[in-house]
């Protein structure tokens, strides 16, 4: 799955987050997170695997976190990606 | 606790009430409502506007919260909704100007900093990593050397006058480069001045041709070179444009030297070539300092060479006349581009 145009998902509230999907040549993700010391690496464990999941290969994904619970991570980058992949085939059993 | 307040558009060239009201708001703020706004998110709170921001051109500005609003995190909102309006309207990457005491606040709605005037003005912008890949980009254009050099041109054409200034300035260093302003605010657009800049220098050794960026002399780091007609170009502010040259774009590519011409025209150019010497050059601030060089004019008959007497014969389609001011490849651009135009012009008159 790649990533073809910009799109975005969730909010800057608190223990929300917000994702920013861009078209991009590899796949690279960034992480902002207010929490980034306590649970950046579980953040990113969490955004790692729902992109494996979906099978995302291209784009670049920016997220700022403001503490938000590993089911909204999922939630918010799925939405993001299947904004930005204009996706309309999609497995959700898969998910 | 703003379970209360409905966040809405506002057109400010259709809805002169709510205008009105959002005027009043900022007003009360120390702020005023700029004209190139093109569209207000408000929150309302029943009737009356409680919050306000407003979207012009990829910046954000007017950003204003009523008093007794305040601490309940409506910036938030308001902000998450102006971000997600300019991404409808294809405009994702967003600057926001504020005063360096505000940035905290922009700074919890995602904005980042990018540079500050101490006490006057701080430049954000809506990624977190905008700038820095940025810098990674230029820096695969990295050249070695003890003097690397760089000209921003606007190139609105390409004429003898830069073609001498780039020439003068490689032979004061290892390698130039050259930048030319993106911004398409003018008759020619930037793909064509691009163009021609590319082909005016092709073949010339120790050059790099880059295209311009939004962080430099764009609307969003310079607003006030788009408009020239504004008299107070002494408020203007140069000084976050340069910082950001000094700051990043210089180290990224290694630059130490900056050249520019003399400008006897135009006043906002001569303002800022002035303010490139405070910025760049000066010790006090903040990065390597640049060495900034001027390069007189090049004089054909008497007169400085002038894009903008280029754009007047151009206007009046005399490309005889243009011949003794731009090099050949962009007097044969401007006649595949203009040439048919003038000629049609000439003959609706005729008739």
């Amino acid at each position: 799955m790649k990533i073809t145009k910009e799109a975005m998902c969730g909010t800057l509230e608190s223990n929300d987050l917000l994702v920013k999907v861009v078209p991009f040549g590899g796949l690279q993700v960034s992480i902002y997170s207010e929490v980034m010391r306590q649970f950046g690496a579980r953040i990113r464990e969490v955004v790692d695997e729902t992109l494996k999941q979906m099978g995302v290969t291209q784009g670049k994904i920016v997220i700022e976190d403001k503490g938000a619970l590993d089911c909204a991570i999922r939630a918010r980058v799925e939405a993001a990606v299947l904004r930005g992949a204009e996706c309309e085939d999609l497995d959700w059993r898969a998910l | 606790m703003n379970d209360d307040v409905n966040i809405e558009t506002l057109n400010p060239r259709e809805d002169k009430r709510g205008t009105a009201e959002v005027k009043r708001l900022l007003g009360a703020n120390g702020l005023e409502a700029e004209a190139d706004v093109q569209v207000f998110v408000v929150a309302r709170d029943r009737k009356k506007i409680v919050g306000c921001a407003g979207l012009a051109e990829g910046v954000v500005k007017c950003v204003a919260i009523a008093k007794e609003r305040r601490g309940s995190s409506l910036a938030v909102r308001l902000m998450d909704e102006v971000q997600r309006l300019a991404l409808n309207r294809g405009q994702s990457h967003l600057f926001l100007y504020t005063q360096p005491k505000r940035a905290p606040l922009f700074a919890g709605c995602g904005f980042h900093r990018i540079v500050e005037v101490p006490d006057q003005v701080c430049l954000m912008e809506n990624s977190p990593v905008g700038i820095s890949e940025y810098c990674e980009s230029l820096q695969a254009f990295r050249q070695e050397g003890q003097r690397i050099g760089c000209v921003v041109l606007n190139a609105n054409p390409f004429t003898l006058g830069h073609l001498y200034l780039v020439r003068q300035a490689l032979r004061e260093c290892d390698w130039l480069h050259v930048f030319v302003v993106a911004e398409d605010a003018s008759k020619i657009r930037y793909a064509d001045r691009l163009d021609m800049v590319r082909a005016g220098l092709a073949g010339m050794d120790r050059v790099t041709v880059h295209s311009g960026s939004r962080y430099l002399i764009s609307k969003a780091t310079f607003p006030t070179y788009f408009i020239k007609e504004m008299r107070e170009v002494e408020t203007c502010s140069t000084a976050i444009d340069l910082l950001i040259f000094r700051r990043y774009i210089a180290p990224a590519l290694g630059v130490t030297h900056r050249f520019i011409g003399t400008e006897p025209f135009c006043r906002v150019t001569r303002k800022y070539n002035e303010d490139m010497f405070k910025w760049l050059e000066s010790a006090s601030v903040e990065g390597e300092p640049i060495r900034v060089v001027e390069i007189p004019r090049l004089e054909v008959e008497g007169r400085a060479v002038s894009a903008s007497e280029v754009r007047r014969l151009l206007t009046k389609g005399d490309f005889a006349a243009m011949a003794a001011l731009v090099p050949p490849t962009t007097l044969s651009r401007l006649r595949a581009l203009y040439a048919y135009r003038t000629q049609l012009k000439a003959g609706h008159r005729a008739a």
